[in-house]
C-alpha cells in the first residue's frame, strides 16, 4: 500500500468510529445551540466543548513532545482572514439550522437513511467546491483579499493565540502555550464536567471523550505517521465542508483521481453511521414533508458549503480540529457559527407568527437573550 | 387516556423544528392544557425529554408506534 493510501485508511477507520458514535449518541452541534436557545439547556453544548477541550490537550501534547508540527496546518497560517471567519462562520451557522445539522451531522443522517440530508450533502458539496474553485470563489476572494491581515508584517509566524499572547505580553512561548491551553482547553473540560447530565450519562461521555480522542488520533495520523520528507502530505484533522466537495469530485472523476485523508474521512463517517444504523435496526428512509422543508434544506446546503469554505471549516473543522491548534481564526469562526445558528433559530421561531420577515427580524433582534 | 387540547403534526420534520413548533404552540395554551405532538425524527424523543425538564412543562407520555413517536406535553 502506498504511503498516502495508508494515511487515508487510518482516516477512514477513525471516521468510521466517529460515524458510529455520532449515530448512537446523536452528537449534534446545531442541536447544542438549539437546546441552549430554545430551552436554556447547555448539556449538549458542554458535550461539544468536552470534545474540543480534549482535542486541545491532545493536540498541544503532540506538539509539545515534538511529534506533530501544528503550524503546518491551515488553521495557524499567518494570513489572518478575519472577515472570512466572521462572515463565513455566521452564514454556516444559519445554514446548519436550515439544513437540520452541520456537515458531520448531515453525513451521519445520510448514513441512517435520511434523504433530506442527502440533498443537503449534494448541494453542500457542490457549493463548497464552487467556493473553492468555481464561481463562488470570486466572491470569497473579493471578501477575503482586501481584509486579510499579514501577521508576518507584525513579526508573527502564526495566528496562534499563544504566540499572540507571548508577543504582546512578553511571555516565553512555552509558558504562553501552557497558559492558553489550560485556560481554554481546561476551562472547557471543567465547564463540561460540572454538569451532572454530562458526567453520569454514558452517551454524553462517549461523544465528548470519543470524538475528542478521534481528532487527536487524526493529528497523530497526518502529522506524525503522514510525515515524510519525500512524500509530504498535509497536516490536518477532521473537517467536513471542503472535503465533502473534494469527495464528490473524487467520485465523479474516480479513474483520474487519488484518495486523500479528507475524502476518506467523509466516506468513513457515512460508512460508520450506515453500519451502526443497520446493526441497531434504526435505518429508516426519511423524506421531505413539504415544499418549504425542501427550500430550507437547499438553502442550508448552499450556505454551509459557501460559509464553511470561506471560514476554513465547520463546527468540527474549526470548532474542534481548528481550535485544538489554538488558532484565533478558529475561535472567531466558532463564536460566529454559534451566533449565526442562534439568529436563525430565533428567526424561524418568529416566522411562525406569520407576520413576515421584517416582524421576525425585529422580534429576533429584540430578543437576544437565550433560553427565553 | 389523557385527552389532548391541541395536536401538532411534526411528521418528517427534523431537529430543531418539532421543538420550535411545540414551543410556539404551547406558548398560546393555558396552564394545565395538553399538547399532543406526532413526530418521525428519532432525535425528538431525547429532545422532548430535555424540553420538559428545562421548561417545567410535564411530559405525560412518550410512546412509539410504527415509525411514529407520540408525545403528550402538559403546560405548566
Amino acid at each position: 500500500m502506498e504511503h498516502y493510501q495508508t494515511i487515508a485508511l487510518y482516516g477512514f477507520v477513525g471516521a468510521f468510529l466517529f460515524g458510529a458514535i455520532g449515530s448512537r449518541t446523536q452528537f449534534c452541534t446545531m442541536g447544542a445551540v438549539s437546546d441552549w436557545v430554545n430551552m436554556g439547556s447547555l448539556t449538549r453544548m458542554r458535550v461539544w466543548f468536552l470534545a474540543t477541550g480534549i482535542a486541545i490537550f491532545g493536540a498541544q501534547s503532540l506538539q509539545h513532545f515534538g511529534l506533530v508540527d501544528l503550524s503546518q496546518s491551515i488553521y495557524l497560517t499567518s494570513n489572518f482572514t478575519w472577515l472570512g471567519h466572521l462572515l463565513g462562520g455566521f452564514l454556516f451557522g444559519i445554514g446548519m439550522t436550515l439544513g437540520s445539522g452541520c456537515g458531520q451531522r448531515t453525513l451521519v443522517r445520510v448514513g441512517g437513511g435520511n434523504l433530506k440530508s442527502l440533498v443537503v450533502l449534494l448541494v453542500m458539496a457542490i457549493s463548497a467546491y464552487m467556493t473553492l474553485r468555481g464561481l463562488f470563489a470570486l466572491l470569497r476572494l473579493q471578501i477575503n483579499d482586501p481584509s486579510t491581515i499579514d501577521l508576518e508584517q507584525s513579526g508573527l509566524t502564526t495566528q496562534g493565540i499563544p504566540e499572540l499572547t507571548s508577543h504582546f505580553l512578553g511571555l516565553s512561548p512555552s509558558i504562553a502555550t501552557a497558559i492558553v491551553a489550560i485556560l481554554i482547553g481546561g476551562g472547557m473540560i471543567v465547564w463540561a464536567l460540572r454538569d451532572r447530565e454530562v458526567r453520569t450519562n454514558f452517551d454524553n461521555m462517549l461523544a465528548g471523550i470519543g470524538i475528542g480522542l478521534i481528532i487527536v488520533f487524526a493529528w497523530f495520523t497526518t502529522g506524525y505517521l503522514g510525515f515524510d520528507d519525500f512524500d509530504p502530505l498535509p497536516t490536518e484533522a477532521y473537517s467536513f465542508i471542503a472535503p465533502v466537495g473534494n469527495a464528490l469530485t473524487y467520485l465523479m472523476t474516480f479513474t483520474g483521481s487519488t484518495i486523500n485523508f479528507g475524502i476518506s474521512v467523509v466516506l468513513g463517517v457515512l460508512a460508520g453511521s450506515f453500519a451502526y444504523s443497520i446493526v441497531t435496526g434504526n435505518f429508516r428512509i426519511e423524506s421531505f414533508s413539504d415544499k418549504s422543508d425542501l427550500i430550507n434544506h437547499l438553502m442550508g446546503g448552499l450556505l454551509m458549503g459557501f460559509g464553511g469554505v470561506m471560514s476554513l471549516g465547520c463546527t468540527i473543522g474549526q470548532g474542534i480540529s481548528g481550535l485544538s491548534t489554538l488558532a484565533i481564526g478558529s475561535l472567531i469562526t466558532l463564536i460566529s457559527i454559534i451566533a449565526g445558528c442562534a439568529f436563525a433559530l430565533k428567526m424561524q421561531y418568529y416566522l411562525y407568527d406569520d407576520q413576515g420577515w421584517l416582524h421576525a427580524l425585529k422580534s429576533t433582534l429584540a430578543d437576544i437573550k437565550p433560553g427565553k | 387516556m389523557t385527552e389532548a387540547n391541541q395536536e401538532l403534526d411534526a411528521r418528517n420534520l427534523n431537529c430543531p423544528l418539532p421543538i420550535l413548533k411545540a414551543k410556539k404552540a404551547i406558548s398560546s395554551m393555558a396552564s394545565g392544557e395538553v399538547l399532543k405532538i406526532v413526530a418521525t425524527d428519532p432525535g425528538a424523543v431525547k429532545d422532548f425529554e430535555s424540553f420538559a425538564n428545562q421548561t417545567g412543562n410535564e411530559l405525560l407520555e412518550s410512546t412509539e408506534s410504527g415509525n411514529e413517536f407520540h408525545f403528550l406535553l402538559k403546560k405548566a
